[in-house]
C-alpha cells in the first residue's frame, strides 16, 4: 500500500529550533527574580538522623531559605507506591538521599550553605546485596511497607526486605521437568546502569500571586506529574499548571517528580520562583539507574533438544525505594520474557524486587528485558554445548510459533522470528568458515510486546485552515510529534504543514505519557481515530454551508467538493462556519488500551568480535540488527530508534557500570561512568523484515526498546565463541577478559 | 571581587560584570540569557557546553568567565544568518543527527569548527574531532552522516 506522508524519512518538526538553541529544555526556564535550590544528602547508607542544625547556614549571605523534613508536611511520594520521603524523615536510607534543602540568590551561594549544615547521623546496620537483604537477619529498610499508599497487596511476600513478588506461569512447571532428560542450571548478574541522558533532571516552580502553581519539569509524564505533585504538596489538581519543555532524553529515567516538590515548598516559603537542577553527580549518585539484577535458570530439555521447561528467579535490586517503578505490581516487567523467544510449555518465573540500601533503582529504556535476555541467551549457547547441539539450530529448533502463548502476554499471531533470526544470520558472516583466531561470533534474539495504556488529544480546524494537534505527550526526542503529524496529514489528506502538533497538559484528565513502546501505537491510534471525526465534521459543515446534504459532498484537494455542482469550500472557508457558526470545529478524543494486541516484535542480532589477548580489549568488526517491522511510518526516526538502542546494548555488553562499594556509587562522574563515544560504534548492518501487518495506524509496529535489547548477549557468546571464555556478569571489560584469559592459560598449563 | 569583562558574543559586543568564579557557560546563559548551550557533565567530558573562542572549540563549563575577556566567542545561537540555517545545522534535520537536542548545540558548534578547519573529512577524521561530545540517543551513525552531508551543502552565513 502507498501513502503520501506515511513511510517518508522526514525530518523533525522541532529540527529548526533544535539546532539553533532556540529550543526550551526546563533548565533553561529563566523567570524574573529566580533563585536556586540545591540539597544536602546523606553521606552514609543507613543511618538515623539524630539532629540537624541549619542556624549557620540560614546567617550565610544571600540563603533566602533552609527546610528539612520538619518543615513540610508529612507525607511520601513515588511513581506508585509512595514510599520516599521528600526530605528524609527521622532515617536515611541510602548515600546520596536528600536531607535538607537551601534557597539562595545563586547556585554557588547554596552550595557553600549546605557545607555549614550539621547532621548529626547515628549508624545503622545496613544491606547492599539484594540476595542478602531476603535473609532473615538482614535489617529491614521499610518495616512499615504494607501500609503505604498504593502498596501492591497482591504482590506482598514475606521474604524480607521484598517489596513486590511477581510469578508468571504457563503449563505446570514440575509436570515439565518430569519431561526433560537434561536441567540445567545458571546464573547470571548485571550491574546497575544509568540511562546516561545528557541533560540532568531539573525543576522550576512558581507560584502566581492567585496561589496557581505553575511547574517546569523534565518529566515525560506530565499528566500524570501533575496528579502526583497535587498528592505531595496537598494542593488541588485543578490548581496545578505543568508546563512542558523538550525533554533533554529520558530513555525510562525521566518520570518522576524528583526535585519539584522541593522548589514548590522553598517558592511558598520565599515567595520567588525557584529552580533546582541536579548535577551530574548528583544523578549518578541519586538518579533512577537500572535495576542491578541476579537471574537464575533452570532448564528443562528433551532427549532431542527441545526445551520443556524453564523455571526462572529474577531479583532485582531495588534500592532504598520502590518509589521510581511506575507499573501496579511495582516490580519490573521485563521478568517477564525470561523464557526468550522459545516456545515452552511449561514456565514459573518469579521476579522479587529487593529493598536495599543503594540508590533507588528505575525504569531504563526496556526495563528488565536487556538483563534476562543477557541470560537467556548466553544459557542458550551453553545448553547447545553441552547437548553437543550446533546453537543456531538448537534455537531455530526452540522458537516460538503461531498459537504459542508468552508469559503475561497474549497467544501470540503473525509470529515471524524465524524469518527475523534467518535475515540477520543471512547478513552476517555466520555461515562462512572462522576466519581467524582470537575471533568470534555471537548471536541472540529478543522480543518485546507492543505497550498499552491511555492516550489522549484534541484536534481543532483553526481559522486558518490548519489543523492544530494538541498532544500531552512531551517530545522526548523519539520524533512521536513528528509521527503524529504524519498520522493526520495522512488521514486528512493534507501537507505536513497544514498540521501544527502543539502540547497541552492542562485540558487532559489522564494520560500515559510516554513510554513501554506506546507512542506510536496508542498516541497514534487516539489521532488518526480523532482526525476521521473530525473529517466528518469538516464533511458536514462544508456540506451545510453548500447548502447540500452530507452524502453530496467529498474532500479533495483540500476543500469540502460538492460533487454535482462546481461549489466548494476551503479548510478556513469551513472553519469560520463550523460548530455553532463562528467557533472552529474540534474533537477532543480519549483512547485507553489495556490489552495489547495478540502480536510481539522480533529482534535478531549477530555481532562479530576480536578479543586481543595481550591486554583483553574487544573490539566489534560486525553487528547485523535485524528487525520484524510492520509499515515504517518514518523511517529516519525509526532507524535512529535501531541505532541509538544498539549503541546503549554495546554500553551494557562492554562498557557501562555504575560501580558500588558499600552503597557508595564511585563512578561519579561522566569521565568515571563511560558512555560509548563515536569513537566506539561498530560498523553496523540494519536488516527490516518488513510486512505491513502492524497493530498501529498503517500497520505500524513498536521500534523504540527493540534494538537494545539482545546486544549483551550476543557479545557474551561471540567472546565465548572467540576466546572459549564464558561471562556470566556484564559490563565484559577488557579488564575483565584479561584476568580470565589469564586464568584461563593458567589453568591449562 | 568581581571583575568587568568585554566579550564578543556572535558578533556582537558585551561587558558583563562578573565574580571570579563565574564560568562562562553561566554567564552566557544567565548573564547574557543565551541557553542555547547546555550543560550536561560539567567537567568536560559531554561536550554540549561547547562554544568556540577564537574559531576553537572549548568546554564553557570549565573555562571561567574571566578567560573570555576580550575573544571572540560563538554558540549555538550564532550559526545561523537572518533565517538561513548553517549548512552543519540543516545536514542535523535533514540527516536525523539528533534526537533529543541536547547534546546537539555541542555537537553542531564542534562540527562547525571542523569543517572550518577541514572541508572534506573522512570518517576517521570526523569520529577522531568529534570525540569529546556525547550523544546518548542516535548511536552517532547519524551525526557522521549528517556531518558529511553538509559537506556537500554551500557553506551558509558569513
Amino acid at each position: 500500500m502507498s501513502y503520501g506522508k506515511i513511510g517518508q524519512p522526514l525530518g523533525r518538526i522541532e529540527g529548526p529550533a533544535k539546532v539553533t538553541g532556540e529550543a526550551k529544555y526546563t533548565a533553561d526556564v529563566l523567570l524574573p527574580g529566580m533563585i536556586w535550590g540545591k540539597v544536602l544528602r546523606s553521606p552514609l547508607p543507613h543511618a538515623k538522623i539524630v539532629s540537624i542544625d541549619t542556624q549557620e547556614a540560614e546567617q550565610m549571605p544571600g540563603i533566602l531559605a533552609v527546610l528539612t523534613a520538619k518543615d513540610l508536611p508529612d507525607l511520601l511520594t513515588g511513581r506508585l507506591v509512595y514510599d520516599m520521603p521528600v526530605l528524609a524523615i527521622d532515617r536515611v536510607r541510602f548515600i546520596g538521599e536528600k536531607v535538607a534543602v537551601v534557597a539562595a540568590e545563586d547556585p554557588d551561594m547554596a552550595e557553600d550553605a549546605l557545607a555549614s549544615i550539621d547532621v548529626e547521623y547515628e549508624e545503622m546496620p545496613a544491606v547492599f546485596d539484594a540476595h542478602e537483604a531476603m535473609k532473615s537477619e538482614a535489617p529491614l529498610l521499610h518495616p512499615d511497607y504494607r501500609s503505604y499508599a498504593h502498596a501492591p497487596q497482591k504482590f506482598f511476600s514475606d521474604i524480607p526486605n521484598v517489596h513486590s513478588h511477581v510469578t508468571w506461569k504457563l503449563g505446570d512447571i514440575d509436570k515439565g521437568f518430569a519431561l526433560a532428560k537434561r536441567v540445567f542450571e545458571h546464573t547470571f548478574n548485571t550491574p546497575a546502569v544509568h540511562q546516561g541522558y545528557i541533560e540532568p533532571h531539573a525543576s522550576v516552580v512558581a507560584i502566581d500571586p492567585d496561589g496557581r502553581v505553575n511547574v517546569w519539569i523534565s518529566n515525560k509524564m506530565p499528566v500524570r506529574a501533575r496528579e502526583l505533585l497535587a498528592d505531595v504538596i496537598e494542593i488541588p489538581e485543578e490548581r496545578i499548571v505543568v508546563h512542558l519543555a523538550q525533554i533533554g532524553a529520558d530513555f525510562g529515567g525521566k518520570g518522576s517528580l524528583m526535585d519539584a516538590p522541593l522548589c514548590y515548598h522553598l517558592a511558598k516559603r520565599t515567595g520567588r520562583p525557584v529552580k533546582m537542577v541536579m548535577t551530574y553527580t548528583e544523578e549518578l549518585m541519586a538518579g533512577n539507574p537500572r535495576h542491578p539484577t541476579s537471574i537464575f535458570l533452570r532448564t528443562g530439555v528433551t532427549e532431542e533438544g527441545q526445551i520443556v521447561a524453564r523455571q526462572a528467579k529474577v531479583v532485582f535490586n531495588s534500592g532504598a525505594y520502590a518509589a521510581f517503578k511506575p507499573v501496579p505490581f511495582v516490580n519490573i516487567p521485563g521478568a517477564k520474557d525470561a523464557a526468550g523467544v522459545y516456545g515452552t510449555p511449561h514456565i514459573r518465573i518469579d521476579a522479587y524486587s529487593v529493598y536495599a540500601n543503594c540508590v533507588p533503582s528505575g525504569h531504563f529504556r526496556a526495563p528488565g528485558d536487556l538483563q534476562v535476555n543477557f541470560a537467556v541467551e548466553s544459557s542458550m549457547d551453553m545448553i547447545a554445548e553441552d547437548l553437543g547441539l550446533d546453537r543456531l539450530e538448537f534455537r531455530k529448533q526452540n522458537l516460538l510459533k503461531d498459537g504459542d502463548w508468552v508469559p503475561g502476554g497474549p497467544q501470540l499471531e503473525e509470529v515471524r522470528v524465524a524469518e527475523t533470526l534467518a535475515a540477520a544470520v543471512k547478513a552476517s558472516s555466520w555461515n562462512q568458515p572462522k576466519s581467524q583466531p582470537n575471533r568470534g561470533l555471537g548471536l541472540a534474539v529478543s522480543h518485546r510486546l507492543i505497550g498499552t495504556g491511555e492516550a489522549n488529544t484534541q484536534l481543532t480546524l483553526e481559522e486558518d485552515g490548519t489543523i492544530q494537534v494538541l498532544t500531552p505527550v512531551p517530545e522526548v526526542g523519539t520524533g512521536a510529534h513528528t509521527i503524529l503529524q504524519q498520522i493526520v496529514a495522512e488521514t486528512l489528506f493534507l501537507s505536513l504543514d497544514q498540521v501544527r502538533v502543539e502540547t497541552a497538559s492542562e485540558i487532559f484528565k489522564t494520560d500515559s505519557g510516554s513510554g513501554a513502546s506506546r507512542v506510536t501505537y496508542v498516541g497514534g491510534q487516539v489521532v488518526q481515530q480523532a482526525a476521521g471525526e473530525l473529517m466528518k465534521l469538516i464533511l458536514a459543515a462544508g456540506a451545510k454551508g453548500l447548502g447540500c446534504a452530507e452524502n453530496e459532498v467529498v474532500f479533495e484537494g483540500g476543500r469540502v467538493v460538492h460533487s454535482e455542482s462546481d461549489g466548494s469550500l476551503s479548510l478556513a472557508e469551513v472553519a469560520k462556519m463550523g460548530g455553532d457558526g463562528k467557533s472552529a470545529l474540534r474533537v477532543k478524543k480519549s483512547l485507553n488500551l489495556s490489552e495489547g494486541p495478540p502480536m510481539t516484535t522480533f529482534t535478531a542480532q549477530v555481532v562479530e568480535l576480536e578479543v586481543d589477548p595481550e591486554t583483553g580489549q574487544i573490539r566489534l568488526l560486525d553487528v547485523v540488527t535485524a528487525h520484524d517491522v510492520g509499515t515504517i511510518i518514518n523511517p529516519l526516526g525509526h532507524q535512529g530508534q535501531i541505532e541509538g538502542g544498539l549503541l546503549q546494548g554495546v554500553g551494557f555488553g562492554l562498557i557501562e557500570e555504575l560501580r558500588m562499594e558499600d552503597g557508595q556509587v564511585s563512578t561519579l562522574n561522566l569521565g568515571d561512568y563511560k558512555l560509548p563515544n563515536i569513537r566506539d560504534i561498530p560498523p553496523l548492518t540494519t536488516v527490516l523484515v518488513e510486512e505491513e501487518l502492524g497493530p498501529a495506524p498503517f500497520h505500524g509496529k513498536a521500534i523504540g526498546e527493540s534494538s537494545i535489547t539482545p546486544t549483551g548477549a550476543a557479545i557474551a557468546n561471540a567472546v565465548y565463541d572467540a576466546v572459549g571464555v564464558r561471562f556470566h556478569d556484564l559490563p565484559i571489560t577488557a579488564e575483565k577478559v584479561y584476568w580470565a584469559l589469564q586464568q584461563h592459560s593458567g589453568g591449562e598449563g | 571581587m568581581t571583575h568587568t569583562i568585554r566579550l564578543n558574543v556572535n558578533g556582537k559586543e558585551h561587558t558583563v560584570e562578573v565574580p571570579s568564579r563565574r564560568l562562562l557557560i553561566d554567564c552566557l546563559r544567565y548573564d547574557l540569557g543565551l541557553t542555547g548551550t547546555k550543560e550536561g557533565c560539567s567537567v568536560g567530558v559531554c561536550g554540549a557546553c561547547t562554544v568556540l573562542m577564537d574559531g576553537k572549540p572549548i568546554s564553557s563549563c570549565l573555562a571561567l568567565a574571566l578567560f573570555a575577556d576580550g575573544k571572540e566567542i560563538v554558540t549555538v545561537e550564532g550559526l545561523a544568518r537572518e533565517d538561513r540555517l548553517d549548512r552543519v545545522q540543516q545536514a542535523f534535520i535533514d540527516y536525523g543527527g539528533f534526537q533529543c537536542g541536547i547534546c546537539t548545540p555541542g555537537m553542531v558548534v564542534t562540527a562547525k569548527a571542523l569543517l572550518d578547519e577541514n572541508p572534506d573529512p573522512t570518517v576517521d577524521e570526523i569520529k577522531e574531532w568529534m570525540m569529546g561530545n556525547l550523544c546518548r540517543c542516535t548511536g552517532y551513525y547519524k551525526i557522521i552522516e549528517s556531518i558529511q552531508g553538509a559537506t556537500a551543502l554551500e557553506p551558509g552565513g558569513e
